[in-house]
Formats: C-alpha cells, sequence, structure tokens
C-alpha cells in the first residue's frame, strides 16, 4: 500500500514538472504564404522563424520555449477571419501576429480585439488601423511618419523649391502613399507642378512624364509600387528629366535599383529598415537571416524579427498563470510599455489616435532611415 | 454543447460564407437557367455590399432595410443596364458584363464615399446565422417555386431554343431581364449580408476573379437542379478549409480536385439522371 502511494506521489510529482516544464507560450502566425502577397508574407514568416529560434536557443522566455502556430491567410480577408479564428479558439494561442496586407488587417482584427486577444501587425501601415480596439499593435511604421522626414531631407539636400507628383489611383498602398504626400507637401509648403495617375498594370508612362517635364520640377515624388516605379524612372531619363525622385515604401527594394541602373540615381527613400545600419544586432541578424533562409533579409523580415522580441521582452516581466484569458489579458497590459533596441533601431509604442477619440490600439514610435540612392545601391543618408 | 461553442466560435464565419456562396451561386443559376451566361454577378454583388455597408455606417438604418435597399439597387441597375447589353447573347454577353463588371469596380475605387481602392472598413457585425439561414430558405422556396411556374418554364424554353421560343409567343426580351435583374437581386442581397459579417469590404473583392469564382460555383455542383450549385458553392468553400493541413500543397491539391471534377464529371457533380442511372446500375447487379 505504502508503495503505490509512494508510486503515486512519484507520478504526481513528475506528472507537475512536466506540466511546469512543457509550458511552450503558443504564438500564432498568420500570414499570406500563398496568393498575391505571398512575397512579403514569407518574408514575414522566416523572420519569425528567425527570432523564435534565437529565443528558444537561449532557454526561451524565464525557461518557457515559444511555439509558433504558422497558418496561410492567402491576403483574402475572409482567410484571414477564418485563420484567426482557428488561432484563437481552437489552438487556443496567448497572441496572434499578423495579417500580411492591411485589407485582411481590417476584416481580421475585430475578431481578435472581440475575442480580447492582443493582434499584432508587422507590415500593415494603413490609417485606421489602430483604431479598431485596445487589443490591437503594430511596429509597422506609418507612411505619414516616414514620408514627413523624407521629404524636409530631400529638400534640403537638393533645395527644392517645387516638385511633381505621380501615383497609382487604384491601389490602396500607393492611393494611401499619395494622400500623406499631399499633406506634406502642404505642411511643408512645397508647391506641385503637376499631379499624374497611373493605374496598376500600366507599362507606358510617358503621357504623364511629359506632362510633367512641361511642369520643370525640382523632383519627382513618386508614390509607386516597385514594378511601375522602374518603368517610370527609366522612361523619365529617356525623356530628358533630369530631376531625382523622392519615393514612398514602394521605392524600398534593392532589386528596383538593380533594374533601374543608374537611372534611379539619387533618390531618396525613407524606410523603417536599413540592412546597411551598422548597429552589432542588425549586421547579426543579416547573417543569421543569410545563413538559414540564404538570401538578404527585406524589411517586413527584419520588422517580424524585431516584434518577436518585442514581445519576448514583454513576457520576460510577467508570471504566466496558465489560465489563458488572464494571460492574455495580462499581455494586452504589460506589452505597451515593452521597449527594444532592435535591427530597426530603438523601438516603443505610443497610443494611437483615434478619429472617434475612443482608446485605441498601439502603434508604432520610431525614427526612419532615410536612404540616398548612390551607384544603384541604397546608402545611409547623414545629414550634415 | 462544449464541443459546440467551440466549434462554432472558430467556424461561424466558414458557415456564414457557405450560406453566402450558395445564394451567389443560385444568383448566377437564375441567369443560366434562362439560357443568359452574365458575369456581372460579381459586381452586383459588390452594389449590393457597398449600399448596405454605407447605408449602415452613415445612416444607421435598420438591417432589413439595409438589406432591402442591399438587393434592390442592384436590381435597378440590372434593369438600366439590361435592356442594351441583354440584345447580345452567348460570349458577347459574357465580355460586355465583364465590361460592366470593371465599370462597377472602377466607378468604386474613384468614388469619395466608398473609400476608394482602400475600401470600407469599420462594419459593424450585424449578419447572425438565422439572418442566412431564413434568407436562403425563402430564396430556394421561391425558385423552386419560380421553376415550375409559367415563368419557369419560359425560361427553360429560351434556355433550350430561343426562336422556337420566340414563335410559340414568349416575350423572350422580358423575360431575360426578369432573370438577370431577379438574379442581381440576390447577388446584392449576398453582397449585403456577407458585408457585415467581414468588417471590411474593398473594389478588389468583386472584380473579373471574383465573377469565374461565382461561375465556377455553379458550373462545379451542375447547372440542372437547385441543388447543384449550392453543393458546388459549398464545396468550393469548404474545400481550402479541409485542405489546411496539407500546408504548402493546399492551393495545388484544390485545384487538382476541380480539374478532375471538370474532366469526369463536365456536367456537374449533382446531375440526377447520373445519380439516378448509377443507383439503378448498382440494384441491377445485386439482382
Amino acid at each position: 500500500m505504502q508503495r503505490v502511494s509512494k508510486t503515486l506521489a512519484l507520478i504526481g510529482a513528475l506528472s507537475c514538472a512536466g506540466l511546469a516544464q512543457a509550458a511552450d507560450i503558443k504564438l500564432g502566425v498568420a500570414e499570406a504564404l500563398t496568393g498575391g502577397a505571398a512575397q512579403y508574407g514569407v518574408a514575414i514568416r522566416n523572420g519569425f522563424q528567425l527570432a523564435a529560434e534565437e529565443i528558444n536557443a537561449k532557454g526561451g522566455i524565464n525557461g518557457n520555449k515559444i511555439q509558433l502556430i504558422i497558418e496561410d491567410e492567402q491576403a483574402k480577408k475572409e482567410e484571414g477571419i477564418n485563420v484567426f479564428k482557428k488561432l484563437i479558439f481552437q489552438d487556443k494561442v496567448l497572441m496572434v501576429f499578423g495579417p500580411t496586407l492591411s485589407n485582411s488587417m481590417f476584416a481580421a482584427a475585430p475578431v481578435a480585439n472581440a475575442a480580447k486577444t492582443v493582434v499584432f501587425g508587422t507590415s500593415n501601415t494603413a490609417n485606421g488601423i489602430t483604431d479598431i480596439g485596445p487589443y490591437v499593435f503594430r511596429n509597422s511604421v506609418m507612411e505619414s511618419d516616414v514620408l514627413p522626414v523624407t521629404v524636409a531631407t530631400a529638400t534640403k539636400h537638393y533645395k527644392l523649391k517645387q516638385v511633381a507628383v505621380i501615383y497609382g489611383n487604384d491601389d490602396a498602398f500607393t492611393k494611401s502613399g499619395y494622400d500623406v504626400f499631399k499633406k506634406v507637401l502642404e505642411d511643408q509648403k512645397l508647391p506641385v507642378t503637376n499631379t499624374e495617375t497611373y493605374v496598376k498594370g500600366d507599362v507606358d508612362f510617358k503621357a504623364q512624364l511629359t506632362k510633367i517635364k512641361g511642369g520643370n520640377p525640382d523632383a519627382i515624388i513618386c508614390s509607386c509600387l516597385a514594378e511601375e516605379a522602374a518603368n517610370i524612372m527609366l522612361q523619365a531619363r529617356g525623356l530628358g528629366i533630369k530631376a531625382p525622385f523622392i519615393g514612398g515604401n514602394g521605392f524600398n527594394s534593392p532589386k528596383l535599383f538593380e533594374i533601374s541602373k543608374l537611372a534611379g540615381e539619387g533618390t531618396f527613400v525613407g524606410s523603417p529598415w536599413a540592412n546597411t545600419n551598422p548597429a552589432p544586432v542588425n549586421k547579426a541578424f543579416v547573417a543569421a537571416y543569410d545563413k538559414k533562409f540564404g538570401g538578404e533579409p527585406n524589411q517586413f523580415a527584419a520588422q517580424a524579427y524585431d516584434a518577436l522580441h518585442i514581445v519576448a521582452a514583454a513576457l520576460k516581466d510577467v508570471k504566466l498563470s496558465g489560465d489563458l484569458n488572464a494571460d492574455r489579458e495580462t499581455l494586452k497590459n504589460t506589452l505597451p510599455k515593452a521597449t527594444l533596441n532592435g535591427v530597426t533601431g530603438a523601438f516603443k509604442f505610443r497610443p494611437a489616435v483615434t478619429k472617434t477619440g475612443k482608446p485605441g490600439g498601439w502603434d508604432a514610435d520610431q525614427k526612419p532611415f532615410i536612404y540616398l540612392v548612390k551607384g544603384g545601391k541604397f546608402t545611409l543618408y547623414e545629414t550634415k | 454543447m462544449e464541443w459546440f461553442n467551440d466549434f462554432w466560435s472558430t467556424y461561424s464565419t466558414l458557415v456564414f460564407t457557405v450560406g453566402v456562396h450558395a445564394l451567389l451561386a443560385l444568383s448566377i443559376w437564375l441567369t443560366l437557367s434562362c439560357g443568359l451566361l452574365s458575369l456581372a454577378n460579381a459586381a452586383f454583388m459588390g452594389v449590393g455590399a457597398y449600399v448596405a455597408a454605407l447605408l449602415t455606417v452613415n445612416l444607421e438604418w435598420s438591417f432589413p432595410a439595409v438589406l432591402l435597399a442591399g438587393a434592390v439597387t442592384p436590381a435597378l441597375v440590372a434593369l438600366l443596364i439590361g435592356a442594351p447589353v441583354l440584345r447580345l447573347s452567348g460570349v458577347y454577353l459574357a465580355m460586355a458584363t465583364l465590361a460592366f463588371g470593371e465599370v462597377v469596380r472602377i466607378t468604386i475605387l474613384n468614388l469619395e464615399i466608398t473609400g476608394g481602392p482602400e475600401g470600407l472598413n469599420g462594419i459593424p457585425l450585424i449578419t447572425e446565422g438565422w439572418h442566412i439561414v431564413l434568407i436562403l430558405a425563402v430564396t430556394i422556396y421561391s425558385l423552386a417555386r419560380l421553376r415550375r411556374s409559367k415563368i419557369g418554364r419560359a425560361f427553360e424554353a429560351i434556355k433550350e431554343d430561343e426562336i422556337a421560343a420566340r414563335l410559340m409567343g414568349i416575350n423572350v426580351d422580358r423575360y431575360k431581364l426578369l432573370a438577370f435583374t431577379l438574379g442581381a437581386f440576390i447577388a446584392g442581397l449576398a453582397g449585403a449580408l456577407n458585408a457585415h459579417f467581414t468588417f471590411f469590404i474593398s473594389p478588389r473583392e468583386y472584380g473579373f476573379e471574383n465573377a469565374v469564382d461565382i461561375l465556377t460555383m455553379a458550373v462545379l455542383g451542375g447547372t440542372t437542379t437547385l441543388i447543384g450549385p449550392m453543393l458546388g458553392g459549398t464545396i468550393l468553400t469548404l474545400l481550402p478549409e479541409l485542405l489546411r493541413s496539407l500546408h504548402d500543397f493546399r492551393s495545388l491539391v484544390n485545384g487538382a480536385v476541380l480539374i478532375l471534377v471538370v474532366l469526369f464529371l463536365p456536367k456537374g457533380i449533382w446531375e440526377p439522371r447520373r445519380i439516378r442511372a448509377f443507383f439503378g446500375r448498382n440494384k441491377g447487379d445485386q439482382a
């Protein structure tokens, strides 16, 4: 009898130990791994995987390993909602990262917010996302934080007096970028000679560029995706336009300047991340990414990598109770205080300013890097 | 009960989507049953979704009124464009309705009130399960009655042979317009319902790709009965979810299943004559 009770006690102790050890922290990752936005989604997933491996290799968070549950949301809104619900209600994750596009975020974030679960976007720059509710976080720097700095730096460098603007008016990303540019130009009192538009898939921009040439601007502001931007720059040079370009986030692609060669010379681009950022943490990240995935990381991978480290920093200071609802609430309360000196530079959250005045989520409070393109390569621009 | 709550909180949106897709498939079945290959249903869905969402967000109308407006507006649009467009037939009609879809998409893109390419967000969650069940049930009942009525017979006659139907004294143009308008009504209703459980709508959801998706649902399921399109819509919605465990191969298997169905069951999955023949033969074997 005694032996039985001893055995039982032993089993009890073992199972308790087992429980304490196996307290994996489950984090959901919903990104577009197939479909139109896969190029971003895959980079983001890689960033998360790299960060999780590193954190787990160092012993996890207070001894608990991070377990990523990765799902494909195909950049479709219904799919985004389905994946969020699966992660939150079935896999019972502590919080969800993603989705990739702002569109899917608008559809999926209300689900997480209603379920009182933190949703953390790493690539969603649209206005109004953090209006959805107090459980919505993002570390993606909005265009309205990047572009004023880009334009001001370029104005100072080139002593700009007037600029022309070209943008794609049928794409959420380029159109919202244009709206920000427009406001920035008004604020900084920079006159606009022409504003020209195109639609996605256009390959000939000579008509618009000829008009722009007539206005004789000192620089051309371009809220375009990389696909169109290369053609726009090459055709502008073909027409004899010498003015430099100023780009939004869509220009943030090293490939673009490989294709456009010298046409892109002197372009100013603002970005939340610079691969040439000399900080040791960034150098280590670029090297580790190259080793694991065989290629240079991009901005999206860097932001995902930082996002997981931000959450890890927040979780380090709390004790998880094992009660899922309580833990989700704890994370929501601790996360705003998390800070990080990561690969995208110094990071902290700031409360979102919502349209309704109600308390919203948390936006990124971070300074962008400003690049100047020299010899077909991004070089970090230092203001002298 | 516990497992049901778990199931429902995870999959309610999926179930809603099945219902909405069934409605969409029925809307195109209606035009197909009159021999019209129209690809405008995605655009009508978009018109319905935008009208309904704007009324809810800006004017805070009650939900039944919103749904009605979301269904009637595309029906009115269908009446307007139907008269000239329905003079075309076959692929020419498909092209014209496709062009109409693009017109709608570009209009929504360039309007201020629709939010342009950035879409419309912050639509409250109003649609509930029973809304969809009720509307779907009423639609199925009405369509089933319609099939057996004079109108349904007229549709059938036009589909089989337009000239013969005209000779029999059927007002072909008017019946075609009726099918087109009713299809738009149902598609608009589906759009309005969809907008109120997905929180967000954007113009890209109502483009060419979705027009083809809706057609695929009807064709995959089979267009000889009412069950066919609904079955097709259900399968096309559930299949990607069921294949989720395949991860990277999901889209591949999904596509392969569709190709196999089209290759081996060209008249759709639900084809009463074939099913009857199949069971009949089995019985024969046993005897």
